[in-house]
């Protein structure tokens, strides 16, 4: 069995190309048609930049995807996400994360969700059942 | 004196019911198109992916996401933002099972911000039960409203 300590570093989850084809399929799993996350002029009109933006939900789930992997069979019990700024398609992103605690079977967790260039765009707290 | 005094107080959004009538299942097709569109293969033992706390909760509440701005006096084309974003698992979610949501705008805050100057942070819970009513998670979401129309 993996043992853990409080301030092991977490294997990174990187996503090298973040996809504007992903955007589409999120606006249909989310029913949300926010032609941000669609279409590159309604970001433009916006003042928002030059390219469509990532659903919040999206940058959530590849934290989650982090944790997953570095905890196999693992279950999040809780989690905590602050959104701090914008992903972008054809973003590099990466997840970094650290246990900061452990209590029983339980590993709780700091992340961020970091983009290449730019400062971190997500961070918060996760709590694991191993 | 508050720096908002000269504002008018955010609408009464607080205790919205956000209930939900329609029944959300987790499909096996779609959980792997989630599960691939963010880098990974879906799990082999019956799980979906825990995102679903978020994409459950959002389609199968009782308002549209044009009609939650809407409880809060908000025009959706102007932009809401998620702030945060929190839940509380009291099981896996699982794929192949229905869900209910039942929630409520717990609170619409007006606040002036040097980077989008005045707007309104609401936050709302959602749950998410089985049919038979047992609850799998609770999700708190924190949105800002950025309220052009206050703008200097």
């Amino acid at each position: 069995m993996t043992r853990y300590a409080v301030g092991d570093a977490l294997p990174p989850f990187t996503i090298e190309d973040v996809s504007s084809r992903a955007m589409k399929q999120w606006a249909v799993f989310l029913a949300d048609p926010n032609p941000i996350h669609l279409d590159v002029e309604a970001v433009k009109a916006k003042g928002l930049g030059d390219r469509v933006i990532n659903q919040g939900p999206i940058n959530v789930a590849y934290v989650m995807n982090m944790l997953l992997r570095a905890f196999p069979r693992g279950r999040i019990e809780t989690m905590d996400s602050r959104f701090l700024d914008n992903v972008y398609a054809g973003d590099r992103a990466i997840v970094n994360g650290k246990i900061v605690a452990i209590e029983g079977n339980r590993i709780t967790c700091e992340f961020a969700l970091e983009v290449d260039g730019r400062a971190t765009v997500n961070s918060g707290t996760a709590t694991v059942e191993i | 004196m508050s720096d908002l005094d000269d504002l008018p107080p955010p609408p009464d959004a607080a205790g919205v019911s956000l209930d939900g009538t329609a029944v959300f299942t987790i499909t096996a097709d779609e959980n792997a198109e989630l599960c691939r569109s963010t880098g990974v293969e879906p799990a082999d033992d019956g799980t979906a992916h825990p995102i679903y706390y978020y994409v459950a909760t959002q389609v199968a509440m009782g308002v549209t996401v044009a009609g939650l701005c809407e409880a809060c006096a908000f025009d959706v084309e102007d932009g809401p933002m998620m702030a945060s974003s929190g839940v509380r698992f009291d099981a896996p979610l699982r794929v192949g099972e229905s869900y209910r949501v039942t929630g409520e705008i717990l609170s619409l805050v007006r606040k002036r911000s040097r980077k989008l100057g005045v707007m309104d942070l609401m936050t709302y819970r959602l749950r998410l039960h089985l049919l038979d009513g047992t609850q799998i998670l609770e999700t708190d979401n924190v949105w800002v409203l950025p309220r052009k129309e206050f703008a200097a």
